[in-house]
């Protein structure tokens, strides 16, 4: 029996050993495989793409090492080095004086008078609401040199807008000095901004909407109607000018005209006139006593029986009329022959 | 075998290391009290906690945003103030034994900043701090606030104006006087419009009476010179017989000036009753 047992346990020992080592040598292939594969897995982690508006940035425990162009890159995996891709080629904007809550379907708009009510140099208050567009420049100094760099370009631009429309006067504002106004405001942002060295480039300064402030836009307003009418009044008067003088030339000319035809007119009465003067004449020198005689009994023929006659004597003549008086008549004319 | 694993483990519960970020920077603790401040950024090595630690402070500029306050200015009106500051802990050791946070560290400066401030502003009238000393007065208070900042290891780089308004109650007064102003110069548009527009009138009326004298006068010669004309024209042909002309014109105007309202007092010795009277023999002779 015990002989058996030992022979018995040898042989299971033999057989066990084989197994044995087969399954530690299988499972130690494993391993291996299992280790391998995590590790072919940890190393593709450090593939990365860098998008054509990007830039990566690499850092190794923290420090920035080097900078590499759009495309697909290795990098060693974390812990060590990771990779900052920040938008280089897009277009920042800030709104001050106004949010855009939505632009579709019908824009609308928050507006914020603390930010966009400022002193001009002549002591108004101007409503200006404007945007500014920036971009990254120096990616290196966006990300490392100053933290937020967005809100530091914000308050950087309310502060240099209000500088420069403290220097000018409210009509340049709201008027003629608008782009003037922006390209300062957008040189000294920048000036600024570069003293940080914050990266960025500034694009444009827009100013979207300047207005005087809404307590007394009327009063704005009525200025421009104001100088419509002003306009108004020196069209009307030239209107009136217009009318006046041609109308008076014409006036002038038919003065002429007339005074000609009145020149004309007795010219021809006079030649009409005594052309008949001529003619009687002619006939009077041949007979003259005849005529006479005729021409003036014709008269007295037509003339005397109109009128009332009394004859009076002509040695008392002066003491006679007495007695006539008064000789009127109706209207008073009387004629002593 | 077994030790690697051990001591890989114990090393990395212990990290003897830290890392620094391109915006940070740090000082390192041994048993409290500082030995080194790193400001290069990457992997260093420490003796691992809690034998020397680390205290990692933001190597960036940042931003102080403190709320508006009031000042007044030399000519005694008061200015809302909202500015921001741009501050960067340039110290960080200097910054860990004084105000070790950045909450603390804006307190102390918010103290520096309004204090300098107001003596600057305090100096300046209001106008002239908005439109042409603005520049002066903040470069003045950047660098006095620096000078007391340096003592927490802080660099205070710029301190800029982000508004300054006027307080409500002196708003009112300013939208007066832009009213007021605004309605000066609209009268002064209509008005001036109105005196052109006088003027221009009143060339007119005096070029339109210019115009018709001249042309009266015109009127005047051409009549002139047609009377002359017709007076000529009847003395030569008069002047050919004037005896008959006025025998004529007198028997004319008889005959005009006769009516039946008239009445003619004659005595015998009148031409016309000459037959009347007179004999036959008289006639004759």
């Amino acid at each position: 029996m015990n002989m058996d047992n030992n022979e018995f346990n040898e042989f299971d020992r033999k057989i066990i050993h084989i197994y044995d080592s087969k399954i530690v040598r299988l499972l130690k292939k494993l391993g291996y495989l299992v280790i391998v594969i995590f590790l072919a897995i940890y190393l593709l982690t450090g593939i990365y793409i860098v998008g054509p508006d990007e830039v990566g940035m690499i850092k190794l425990f923290g420090e920035f090492v080097r900078q590499v162009p759009p495309g697909i890159h290795y990098h060693i995996p974390y812990p060590f080095e990771t990779v900052i891709k920040p938008k280089i080629t897009e277009v920042r904007r800030v709104e001050i004086g106004f949010r855009t809550l939505s632009t579709d379907p019908i824009p609308r708009y928050q507006y914020f008078p603390e930010e966009s009510l400022m002193l001009t140099g002549d002591e108004n208050i101007v409503d200006c609401q404007y945007t500014v567009q920036y971009r990254i420049s120096e990616p290196y100094l966006f990300l490392f040199r100053v933290k937020d760099v967005d809100s530091t370009v914000k308050k950087v631009a309310e502060s240099a807008l209000r500088e420069i429309v403290g220097k000018k006067d409210i009509d340049e504002v709201l008027t003629s000095g608008k782009t003037e106004i922006q390209d300062e405001t957008r040189a000294l942002i920048q000036s600024i901004l570069d003293r940080y060295e914050a990266g960025v480039q500034i694009i444009a300064v827009q100013l979207q909407d300047v207005q005087p402030p809404e307590e007394v836009v009327s009063a704005f307003k009525d200025v421009a109607s104001a100088r419509e009418d002003k306009v108004r009044f020196v069209n009307e008067a030239e209107g009136y000018r217009s009318e006046v003088i041609p109308n008076a030339r014409g006036q002038a000319e038919q003065i002429i005209k007339e005074a000609e035809a009145w020149q004309e007119k007795v010219v021809k009465e006079a030649e009409g006139d005594t052309s008949r003067f001529l003619q009687v004449l002619q006939e009077y020198i041949l007979n003259k006593e005849v005529t006479r005689t005729r021409l003036y009994l014709e008269t007295i023929q037509k003339a005397f029986p109109l009128v009332q006659k009394y004859l009076i004597d002509s040695s008392t003549a002066s003491q006679d009329i007495l007695k006539l008086l008064p000789l009127t008549g109706k209207d008073g004319s009387a004629v002593v022959y | 075998m077994i030790l690697i694993i051990i001591i890989l483990i114990l090393i990395s519960i212990t990290k003897p290391w830290f890392t620094l970020d391109e915006t940070e920077q740090g000082v390192i603790l041994q048993f409290g009290k500082p030995i080194a401040v790193v400001q290069k950024s990457g992997l260093h090595l420490k003796l691992p906690y809690p034998l020397q630690v680390i205290y990692v402070f933001e190597k960036r500029i940042l931003d102080y945003d403190s709320p508006p306050e009031e000042v007044i200015t030399e000519d005694k009106k008061t200015l809302v103030i909202d500015n921001y500051v741009r501050w960067r802990i340039v110290d960080p050791l200097r910054f860990l034994q004084t105000v070790v946070t950045e909450a603390s560290a804006m307190v102390r400066i918010d103290d520096i900043i309004y204090s300098e401030l107001r003596v600057e502003i305090g100096r300046i009238p209001l106008f002239d701090l908005i439109s042409i000393e603005r520049r002066q007065v903040m470069d003045t208070v950047t660098a006095n606030s620096n000078r007391k900042a340096s003592a927490f290891g802080i660099e205070i780089i710029d301190v800029g104006i982000k508004r300054a308004d006027l307080p409500k109650q002196n708003e009112e007064a300013v939208f007066q006087r832009m009213k007021t102003e605004r309605e000066r110069q609209a009268k002064q548009y209509r008005s001036e419009g109105q005196e052109e527009a006088i003027k221009l009138r009143a060339e007119t009326d005096k070029e339109k009476t210019l115009i018709l004298a001249e042309a009266e006068k015109q009127a005047k010669i051409i009549r002139g010179q047609g009377e002359a004309a017709a007076l000529r024209i009847y003395a030569d042909a008069f002047k050919q017989d004037p005896e008959f002309y006025a025998f004529q014109k007198t028997l004319e105007t008889y005959e005009k000036t006769f009516n039946n309202k008239d009445i003619l007092i004659m005595t015998p010795d009148t031409e016309f009753l000459h037959y009347l009277f007179k004999s036959n023999q008289e006639i004759e002779e």
